[in-house]
């Protein structure tokens, strides 16, 4: 009996630690961009290109981690501010671009912030194609700046309804007083 | 056998008769508002105010026809004030439109290089069926809804689409015998 209880406990002991260590999730905010979002594992910050017939070429900057392989990534191209009155096109058509032929699964309303402060955008989730995955997403516009929130779950981790999508994306702020405490400003490079 | 064949024909006939008279479809354009549009019946303008949070309160103008029980409407919102946050304006708009209501098409649109949204919902209490589209074009909330009234009741009717669907924003699209639209005072 004392010796099935000792057998038990260790293989509890091995499963915890061969289980994939989940990061902690932190909190980065960048003032100068003029939003927040929590994610798990470390933000590394690059630089990307987006073009579109509405938005023309542009340099993104890009804030992306990896976490039990689910990648976050949090896309912003800024500078539009003398295009802000195309700003619905420039959504529509980078939420067109990421759909793609894709298959999708959701598409809707997404909402920041309640009452006068409220920035609409829109969510979804569409599968990959060559089982590559499962990415949700959310696309706001907002004061010149356009926002990207990509969360992919790899097919190496395979838990396609995970959480943890959800609530990377569901994690922005736009009001930065929502913002947790001890949040990490976040670099934001020069871009064209 | 004669007189079988001429029952026939005479309700045959009969039941042409009695069929509603669809008017026939013709081009709207608005070259200061910078969009055309096609819809059947007499169109008249109304005025109207238009509230939301984000987008404030402003004035639109309604151009609206009623042929066979459906509804056609093109909405305008003047909202050049709030035009620099026009993503939101418009999606604010949108939800407006379906806050409540069972959602039956919440799709992308896609006119001449515009990117929008097209709805189609039931009205509560049984009051029928609208299908939508919105556009944010020159500082303004551009709709186009066509409501299939209950006395109607063919809620799968093509003519909502063909409404939603014949806006141009390239006035040159237009049908050659478009009628300017006149913007109330």
């Amino acid at each position: 009996m004392r010796a099935t209880q000792l057998l038990i406990s260790a293989g509890m002991a091995l499963a915890v630690m061969t289980a994939p260590a989940n990061a902690a999730w932190h909190s980065y905010i960048s003032r100068q961009l003029g939003f927040s979002f929590e994610a798990p594992g470390e933000v590394k910050t690059q630089i990307g290109t987006y073009r579109g017939s509405a938005a023309g070429p542009k340099q993104t900057i890009v804030y992306r981690s990896v976490d039990d392989n689910i990648e976050y990534k949090v896309t912003v191209i800024p500078s539009f501010h003398q295009a802000q009155a195309e700003g619905a096109n420039i959504l529509g058509e980078r939420e067109y671009t990421f759909m793609g032929d894709k298959k999708v699964l959701m598409d809707t309303f997404g909402r920041v912030e309640p009452g006068k402060d409220s920035v609409y955008g829109r969510k979804m989730t569409v599968e990959l194609p060559k089982n590559g995955g499962r990415t949700t997403a959310a696309f706001y516009f907002t004061k010149g700046n356009l926002i990207t929130l990509e969360a992919t779950v790899l097919p190496a981790n395979g838990d396609y309804t995970s959480p943890d999508p959800g609530r990377f994306i569901d994690s922005i702020a736009f009001v930065l007083s929502r913002t947790q405490p001890g949040a990490t400003e976040l670099q934001a490079p020069e871009v064209e | 056998m004669r007189a079988w064949t001429l029952a026939v024909l005479a309700s045959t006939a009969l039941a042409a008769m009695m069929t509603p008279a669809s008017a026939a479809w013709h081009g709207y354009i608005s070259h200061s508002l910078g969009f055309a549009f096609a819809a059947p019946g007499e169109l008249k303008v109304e005025k109207g105010t238009y509230k939301a949070a984000v987008g404030g309160t402003h004035d639109s103008v309604i151009f609206r026809a009623v042929d066979d029980n459906i509804e056609y409407k093109a909405i305008v919102i003047d909202t050049t004030a709030e035009a620099n946050n026009a993503a939101t304006v418009l999606g604010e708009a949108e939800y407006i439109f379906q806050d409540g209501k069972k959602v039956l098409m919440d799709t992308f649109g896609r006119v001449d290089g515009k990117f929008g949204r097209k709805l189609t919902v039931d009205l509560p209490n049984k009051a029928g069926r609208t299908t939508a589209a919105f556009y944010f074009v020159n500082g303004r909330i551009v709709s186009l809804q066509a409501t299939v009234l209950p006395a109607n009741g063919d809620y799968d009717t093509p003519e909502m689409g063909r409404f939603i669907d014949s806006i141009t924003f390239y006035t040159v699209r237009a049908a050659n015998d478009a009628t300017e639209l006149t913007l109330p005072k």
